[in-house]
């Protein structure tokens, strides 16, 4: 009679080990904790801290990106910084861990719930605007890091920033504008200058509107 | 005595001299950090965001003719307020709000060493 529960605890472990099995969180610990960090607030303190990061800090994944592009990317990770990550020289090697489709809708559940109070929803309608357009590309450095869909299906625009090119389907318009309001809150360490108080709010909206559109 | 002397001598020296290398390689990762995706990591104005279409070239910092027309005070300016305040580039970004004014100091004069010139006025 002593050996039943210790074969039911062997079998639960046994079920839990397997990753189909298993919640996205812990899917997330055994195969993403390395290189990226879940818990809020940001930990950078110092350029040194931002360098010695291996991966995009992620504990405001829900409020960042979009639930259906996290889903398939998960499964076919492209790359999005067209530079290694913390590289001024190497090209990004596109070698993103994959995952199946079963273990990124797991994960996709996880990381959608981590959001930040700093994002409020329903602010920002992508729209197309002369003066968001003006901008982006003309009274602002923004195109010299970032890559864009300029006219004529051409891409243009800087390699040190993550590219935008497909910002419509990947972030979350009202992030966009919480992190150019408050940069500091998501990315305290960081090579993108802090646009608060250079841009006023209502030019803040008219940009992310603007990078809300990116194809 | 004489030696005494001398050690501490040699020792006063070397805190000095590795105090000065830790600030080097402050300078340096600021530099890097901040300035080297458009100027470069040897200053020559050609950083991983200098395509084809960077409609302005970052300025040179090794070009004497160049940066003998600024001095210490313009560079700040620059850095701090960004191109489009001085009638520059707007590609030239605004750093005020993120880099501390102590931290824009050891810039400029990290800048400086590219040229090996001297500042407009001095
Ligand atoms: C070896 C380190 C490493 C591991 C392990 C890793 N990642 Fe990443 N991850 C990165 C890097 C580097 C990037 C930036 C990629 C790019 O820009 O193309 C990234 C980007 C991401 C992004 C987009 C973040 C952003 O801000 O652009 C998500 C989401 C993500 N990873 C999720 C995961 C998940 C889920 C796992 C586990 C299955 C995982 N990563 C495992 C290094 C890693
Ligand atoms: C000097 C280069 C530089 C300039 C100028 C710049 N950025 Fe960035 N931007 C970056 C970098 C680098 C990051 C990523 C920072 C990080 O994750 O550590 C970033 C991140 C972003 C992101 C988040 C993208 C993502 O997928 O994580 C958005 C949106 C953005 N920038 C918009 C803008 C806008 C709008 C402007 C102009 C008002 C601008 N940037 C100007 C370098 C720049
Ligand atoms: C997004 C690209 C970019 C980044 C990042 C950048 N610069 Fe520049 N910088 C430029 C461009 C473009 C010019 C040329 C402006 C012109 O000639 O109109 C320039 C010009 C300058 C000048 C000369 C200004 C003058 O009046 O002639 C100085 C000094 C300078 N940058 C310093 C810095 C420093 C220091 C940093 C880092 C804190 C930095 N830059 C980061 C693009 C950049």
């Amino acid at each position: 009679m002593k050996r039943l529960p210790v074969t039911v605890s062997i079998l639960a472990a046994a079920v839990m080990a397997t990753s189909s099995y298993a919640g996205g969180d812990a899917i997330f610990q055994k195969d993403c904790a390395d290189c990226h960090y879940t818990v809020g607030p940001a930990r950078e303190k110092t350029i040194s801290d931002q360098l010695a990061k291996k991966g995009p800090e992620l504990w405001y994944a829900g409020s960042k990106f979009q639930k259906e592009w996290l889903l398939s990317w998960l499964q076919d990770p492209k790359p999005i910084r067209p530079m290694k990550y913390n590289s001024l020289t190497e090209k990004n090697p596109a070698d993103h861990p994959k995952l199946s489709a079963g273990d990124s809708a797991a994960v996709t559940d996880y990381l959608m719930g981590l959001t930040s109070a700093d994002v409020k929803a329903g602010v920002i309608k992508p729209k197309k605007s002369a003066k968001g357009r003006l901008i982006f590309t003309k009274k602002m450095p923004c195109s010299g890091c970032h890559q864009y869909p300029a006219r004529k299906g051409k891409i243009k625009g800087g390699l040190s920033g993550p590219s935008l090119v497909g910002a419509s389907k990947r972030l979350n318009p009202d992030w966009v504008y919480a992190y150019l309001m408050n940069t500091k809150v998501f990315k305290p360490v960081r090579d993108m200058p802090d646009f608060a108080g250079v841009l006023n709010p209502k030019a803040m909206e008219k940009v992310a509107a603007y990078v809300a559109i990116f194809k | 005595m004489r030696t005494l002397a001398v050690m501490i001598a040699t020792l006063v020296s070397l805190t000095l001299l590795a105090g000065g290398t830790v600030q080097a390689a402050e300078d340096k990762q600021l530099f890097e950090f901040y300035c080297a995706q458009c100027h470069g990591l040897t200053g020559k104005g050609d950083g991983p965001n200098v395509t084809k279409d960077f409609k302005t070239d970052p300025r040179n910092f090794t070009s004497v003719a160049d940066m003998e027309k600024l001095s210490d005070a313009d560079i700040k300016n620059v850095v701090m307020d960004g191109g489009a305040a001085v009638s520059k580039s707007e590609l030239m970004p605004p750093w005020g709000k993120t880099i501390a004014e102590a931290d824009v100091d050891k810039l400029v004069a990290y800048v400086r060493k590219f040229c090996k010139c001297k500042a407009k006025g001095k």
